[in-house]
Parts: C-alpha cells; structure tokens; sequence
C-alpha cells in the first residue's frame, strides 16, 4: 500500500433484502445468513412489477424483497420506483448503523457510489409503451425522471439530503464492487471523507424475461453455485449500502470502524465473458491489483465470492481464486451469498461486502446452500453447504459479469494494523 | 466537502494526447471542431423516428452515420446506437493518440464512459415487439442493453483488458469519466484511460423532454431572451488521457493537461437545478481547489447551456457567483449539437482541450436578444481567437449531478 495515503474505513451498513425478517439491522441479516435462511418463493407470491405477461416466466422461484415502501418511507415515496426505494431504505438503515444523523449531515457533506445493472428497466419500458399506445402526451414525467440510470442515487440523495458527490456505476453484477472501488478512490484523493456505498437492482417482469431469453437462468428452484449441475442464475433483488470514511474522519466524529476498506482492483475481458479462460484472467489481475493495493503481506482468510450457478462464470471465479489463494495461504474457505439471496445484480457485490464485515466482526461463514456435488472440470475449492466459524483478518470479495467486467475489493479487520511496507 | 488537501501531483500531471468525436455537426474531431468554430447549425428534422404525435420535430442527430469502416473485431450491426458511436469515436482518439504503437500493455489501458440512457434502442425494440405480441422476439436484449456494454464494446473492440467502467450520470456522464481516468491514472492503476460518454438519438428521451415541455420548436438558442427550451441530440466523444511524463517519453503530442474535476450534488429535485445554483457553485470551486487555480485564471468556460429558460438563468447565477463580474466567454456549443445527453459534457472536454491547444472558443450561436438574467458573455454567433490558457468545462443532469472539469495549457507547447 502507499505511504500516507487515507485510510478508508466501513463505520455503518444497512440493507434491504429477500430474507428480510423483521429484524433490519446487520446482525439480524448475519443471523440469518448463517441460519442459511434462503429467500426463495414461487414467484406468484413475489409482488413485482410483472404487467400482464408474467406467465411468460418459465422459472417457478426468485427472491423478491416483500416490501411496502409505507413501513419504511416517511413522506411522499410515490414518485420514486421501487430500485429508489430499495436504496433509500438501505442507505438509510447503513447512516443510522454509522450514527450519521440528519442533523449532522447538514454540517459536513456526505455522498453516495451506487452500483445499478439496469436502474429501473420497468419503469424505462413502461414509459416507453404508454408513449407508443396512449400517445407521447400521455406519459407520466415522474416516469421520465426516474428513466435515467442515476435516478435511484439522484431519488436517495434528495430524499436523505446527500449534497456530496453523487455518482452512479453499472457494470452488471460487479457494479456493486466498482461502486465500493470508485467510493474509495473519492475519499481516499480528498474529493469527500464520508460516502455511502453500494448498490440496488429490482426484480422486473423485464429484466427477468431478458435473462430468461438469452438463457442465463438456472433450471432448479434453488441457485447451485459451484456445483457440478449448475446451469444460471436465480433472480433476486435488494440493496446494501456501506458507509465509508475517511478514517481520520470517522475518528474525529467518533464513529466505529467495522472494517477497513483495503483494497480494489477492476480488470476486463475482451473475449465479453465467453472464454472461461480469458474471464478467468481478467478476475486474476483484478484480485492482483487489489491484493497489490491492500498490501500482500496479510493472508486472505476467506473469500466472499459472487459465484450465482452461471457455468462461465462459476468457473471463472473458480480458477482466478485456485491461482491466487494458491500462492497466499493453502486452503481458504469460500462463500457465496447468492446461494441464499440469489442474483441482486448490482446489489450482489455489496451484498458480498455485508457478509465479509460478518465474518471479520466473529460471525460464522455462511454456507454455500445450493452447493452439493463438487465439479470435476473446475478447480476444487473449499466449500462447505453449511456454516463455519473462520477467525479472518482479511477477506477477498470477487465477482465477474456474464459479460466480461472484473473486479474484487479486499476488506481487513479493523484493529491489526498492518505492517507498513 | 472534505476537508483534506487534494493528494499532489506525486505521480506527475494527466494530460490529453487524443480525441474521437462523433457529432450531428461531423463525424470525426476535425470536421466537428471546424463546424464549431464556423457556426454551423447541426439541427434538423428528427429521421430515425416517427414525431407526427409530438409537438416538435427536430433534434441533433448524427446523419449519415456509417459505422462499419472503423470496426475490426465486432460486427457494428450487432450493436446498439450508442455502442457503435462510442466505438467509432474510441477508434480515432486511439489513433489520434497514437496508442497502439505506445507500447502499453492491453491490462494497462482502461476505458470509463458515461452515457444517459444506455442503449434505449434496445428497449424501444423490445416495446415494439411487446406491443405488436412478438415479445419472444426480443433477440439478445440482455447482452446488448445494460448500459455498461457501451465500455464493454469500447474495450473488446480496441482489446483493452484494465480498468473498465461504465459511468451513466445522465447529462454530467462524460465529466464523470474524465474524472475517473484522471484518479486511475495518477493512481498507477492504469498507463493510458479512454474516457468519454455516447448516448442514441431516442424516442424515450425525446418524448420525455417533449413531456417536460424542454424541447425548443426550431433551433436552441441558449441565454438568449427569446430561448424556447433544448434540443435532443446525440453523439459519442472519446478523449485519450496518459500521465505527461510517458506522453513526453513516447513523443506524443499533447492537447491539453486535465488539472482538476469537482462533483456534488444538489440534493434538491430530480430535473430542476437547484434555485441557488448551489451545487454547480461546488463543484466548479472543488474542480479549481484541485486544479490549484484561482477563478481569475480561468480563460473560458465552456457552459452546460441547453437553452431551456431555467437551466441559463440558475447557471447564470452559478457562475457570476464563482466568477464574479468577470466577464469571461461562456459559450454553449449545444446551439448548434443540441443536447448530447450522456456525451455531452464529453464532446465539450474535447472542446474545451481544443480551445486550450488552439486559442479558440467557439460560439453560441442564434443569439439574437440579450437577456438580464443571462448578463454572460456568451460569445455570440462568432467563434473569438483569445488566448486560452484554462477552460472549465460545465455539466450538470438530472439526479442533481454536476461535475466541473478545468483543462490547462501546456506551457505554452500544446499544438
């Protein structure tokens, strides 16, 4: 790592997600993780935007978040869709968890990185049709307004006064990642000392029929990452949210540090995800550039991967963390939360990071539930369908896109203090 | 805003060694700029779809657009608008530059582009099929419209394997990405970052701005009195960025050096600015505390300027309170392009590189009636020749986005 360079620090998290169980704190979701409390349900009791086609839908599950903006949205929620929503609720829950009140917010500036596949894909194509069927005059401009990509971090930073900067990453399911990396970089350049950072994605008719088309979703009712048979995805939706700081920032405020924010590294892969091998390459030197940014002298403990049960990419992961825990540590256990909470897209990378504070804070690794038969063409991992107490200092996060973006993000346990290099 | 120093320049100045633009007013970087400086009007009748049922029918599209001749790995067909644009105008700033004989590794290039809508193309096509009951005809929606396969086609086309990042801050996307390349350049994380923004001439964005009643019924006449609203349009803008000392070492010539960005948010309303202009204040102060510059050694800006009446007036404001009485040229180059949505503030950054390496700043043209609560200089209907030795570079979207990016003469040896 470099000299004097500003520490970035995780003092808060918050999220809103399919296993949500009354109890909307991270201990409660790290509970539950470790519980393997899975979120799926035939998707005729999810309550998602599904026009009239959703018997189109092949698959019998998903993981929706069962949710009424009412329970958690004090004011007018209605002009903002359900991804807003989702980012709002969970930016809101990480400000509290890192006791930034209202009140100190207006004193000193606090933004937000939100990572996001599609925004609101629903509300883009139901703008879209309404202007073709009814006549462009009679289309909604709330509609218009939250047809923009950045319109879930636009909606979170009115809604919770957010004046400092406020940017928004795509990137499929790495986004959540590249939003974490790009929040670090702000603060870590003096641009801003506080950010939340995470990323949100809804479940849609559309989206869900897209993935369903171009054949990414899995065929069991439960998602397999790793595992000899797997064959897609399962769609899930949510979001996470991380606060970061500066560290000589949250120190003056008094904030608590969950864990140290130590590293990122993004790489891509020009084959666009359909060559195993070059995707693999490209989560390698994105795992390098991280591990060279954290400092390589702290063995990584664990991993927390995005793994979803998509073959390519499974695979990918697979071969980029044999490479690169081989020359860290010998066997390193691995999770993959999508296994509960199945493919939260943008949301996924931050959902990776809520489960590494977890198990940097004491908690059990979360089993990879949908992992049962070990598969002979990639390379074995330490994988367990049940959780395991792992005592870790430094856990690596991992994710790949079906389509070709890399990127991991290192998070250390706060208090070891690393030797300076 | 944070109250730490900006890191220094340890790592040496970013500098801006090439540029790609794709314009309603040319279809590469020389013909643009020279229809700039030449006032040329880029607006005309929309083609690419049906307005009967609007009440405007113009824009800024790109016309006679054939992307086929620059494409060496993909197949431009297969690709949305704004994917072909983006590469078309990746492919001469990397040649521009002279980057494939620079000798940097694939996994030491990046790309990170902004866009506003992604590939809206893509939903209009699904719409379409949905409402004609052709919905399992919707062909490969899902690797050809999330927006991040605009950076995704750049980098597979160019084979680019490093830092790739997809930045769609609506209208203020392209400042993002310039931003970005600049940290992951004197970060080390990469030798060289492609940075830019592409968006579609769209039927989603045009009937959205048509919804909002913001679209002019002729021509954009921004901070004019009698100014009726923007124009749509479309466009991609690369920019090629390399830390100086290896554009030095390689003998690559260099536009302009990129000494600052600032960003925030107004926390206000998701299409309006904020009365005060409060965040456009911010970020323009944070882009010159980082450039290490006072608001007297700025020789132009280059105006977010759509010409709808609230946008000029509030950012009127902006910059008479950051600049003070000065009066300072403040062009807007959307009257003649429109509002390129997500490239945008791209093709402006390319501009303002020009500005900087050429001393001139093009104009605004339609400008007919001066207007109280637009008292700029708005460099009217005539481009200038001034020494430019800084340009700022303004945007600001929906979502209360604003970035601000200030480029800076070489010393005086920019070509």
């Amino acid at each position: 790592m470099t000299a004097g360079r500003r520490r970035v620090v995780v003092t808060g998290a918050g999220a809103i997600s399919p296993i949500e169980n009354g109890e909307v704190g991270l201990e409660g979701l790290w509970s539950a993780l470790a519980a393997g409390r899975d979120a799926f349900l035939p998707i005729a009791e999810l309550q998602f935007d599904r026009d009239a086609e959703a018997d189109r839908l092949q698959r019998a599950t998903a993981a929706g978040v069962r949710f009424d903006p009412r329970d958690h949205l004090e004011g007018n929620y209605r002009p903002i869709d359900r991804t807003g929503q989702l980012a709002i609720v969970a930016a809101q829950r990480a400000l509290a968890e890192a006791g930034w009140t209202a009140e100190r917010r207006t004193v000193q500036e606090v933004g937000l990185v939100l990572g996001t596949m599609f925004g609101s894909l629903h509300t883009i194509s139901a703008f879209d049709r309404r202007g073709v069927e009814a006549g462009p005059k009679y289309v909604k401009p709330l509609d218009f307004a939250n047809s923009v990509i950045n319109a879930a971090a636009g909606q979170a930073a009115i809604w919770l006064g957010l004046r400092g900067p406020n940017s928004t990453v795509t990137g499929g399911c790495v986004a959540g990642l590249q939003a974490l990396a790009q929040a670090c970089e702000l603060i870590r350049s003096g641009r801003s000392d506080a950010l939340l950072a995470g990323g949100a994605d809804e479940l849609a008719f559309e989206s869900f029929f897209a993935f369903q088309h171009a054949g990414l979703l899995g065929s069991a009712d439960l998602p397999r990452p790793f595992d000899a048979r797997r064959d897609g995805f399962v769609p899930g939706e949510g979001a996470a949210i991380l606060m970061l700081e500066a560290e000589d920032s949250a120190t003056r405020r008094g904030g608590t540090t969950l864990g140290i924010l130590a590293g990122h590294g993004t790489a891509f892969d020009p084959s666009r995800g359909t060559d195993r091998g070059s995707l693999a390459s490209a989560l390698t030197r994105a795992v390098g550039a991280a591990l060279e940014d954290a400092g390589p002298s702290v063995p990584i403990d664990a991993v927390s991967s995005g793994a979803s049960g998509l073959p390519t990419g499974d695979a990918a992961e697979a071969a980029a963390l044999e490479q690169v825990l081989n020359s860290s540590s010998g066997t390193t256990p691995v999770t993959a939360v999508k296994s509960l909470l199945g493919e939260s897209l943008g949301a996924a990378g931050a959902f990776q990071a809520l489960v590494a504070l977890g198990i940097i804070a004491g908690r059990e690794l979360p089993g990879v539930a949908g992992w049962h038969q070990a598969d002979p063409d990639i390379p074995a991992l330490d994988l367990a369908a049940t959780p395991r107490a792992i005592p870790a200092r430094r856990v690596l996060l991992t994710s790949v896109s079906f389509d070709g973006f890399a990127c991991a993000v290192v998070l250390d346990r706060p208090g070891d203090q690393e030797t300076p290099t | 805003m944070s109250t730490a120093r900006p890191e220094g320049h340890e790592s040496g100045r970013i500098v801006v060694t090439g540029l790609g633009l794709v314009t309603p007013v040319g279809h590469d970087r020389v013909s643009t700029w020279n229809a700039l400086l030449a006032g040329v009007d880029g607006i005309g009748e929309v083609e690419s779809f049906d307005t009967s049922r609007h009440s405007s029918h113009r824009g800024g599209e790109v016309k006679g657009f054939d992307p086929v001749g620059r494409f060496r790995k993909l197949d431009p067909m297969e690709l949305g608008r704004a994917s072909q644009l983006a590469v078309f105008a990746a492919r001469e700033a990397v040649e521009d530059a002279g980057l494939e004989t620079a000798g940097y590794p694939s996994h030491r290039l990046g790309v990170a582009m902004g866009t506003t809508s992604g590939e809206p193309g893509q939903v209009e096509d699904m719409d379409d099929r949905w409402l004609a009951g052709e919905l399992d005809r919707m062909g490969a929606f899902a690797r050809l419209y999330p927006s991040h396969v605009i950076a995704g086609h750049v980098a597979a086309e160019l084979e680019i394997e490093g830092v790739v990042t997809m930045l769609p801050a609506a209208c203020a996307a392209g400042n993002y990405a310039v931003g970005f390349a600049v940290d992951a350049l004197r970060t080390g994380r990469a030798d060289a970052m492609l940075a830019g923004g592409a968006d579609a001439f769209s039927r989603i964005t045009y009937t959205g701005f048509a919804r909002l009643g913001a679209i002019a019924p002729e021509i954009c006449q921004p901070f004019d009195r009698g100014r009726q609203g923007m124009m749509p349009g479309e466009a991609g803008a690369v920019l090629v960025l390399e830390r100086e000392r290896d554009a030095r070492r390689r003998g690559a010539e260099i536009y302009a050096v990129v000494t600052g960005y600032g960003l925030s948010c107004d926390a206000h309303h998701m299409t309006a600015a904020h009365p005060e202009g409060d965040g456009a204040v911010r970020a323009m102060k944070q882009a010159l505390r980082f450039a290490g510059l006072a608001a007297d050694q700025i020789s132009y800006v280059s105006a977010h300027g759509t010409g709808t009446p609230t946008n000029d007036r509030l950012e009127t404001k902006a910059v008479r309170t950051v600049f003070g009485d000065r009066r300072l040229p403040v062009s807007s180059i959307k009257s003649m392009i429109g509002h390129t949505m997500g490239a945008a503030s791209a093709v402006e950054s390319a501009v303002c590189c020009l500005a900087v390496s050429q001393n001139r700043v093009p104009p605004t043209i339609h400008y007919e009636e001066p207007d109280p609560e637009c008292d700029l200089d708005c460099v009217p209907n005539e481009a200038r020749e001034i020494p430019v030795n800084a340009a700022m570079n303004n945007a600001y979207a929906f979502g209360g986005n604003n970035a601000s990016v200030i480029f800076t003469k070489l010393n005086g040896s920019a070509r």
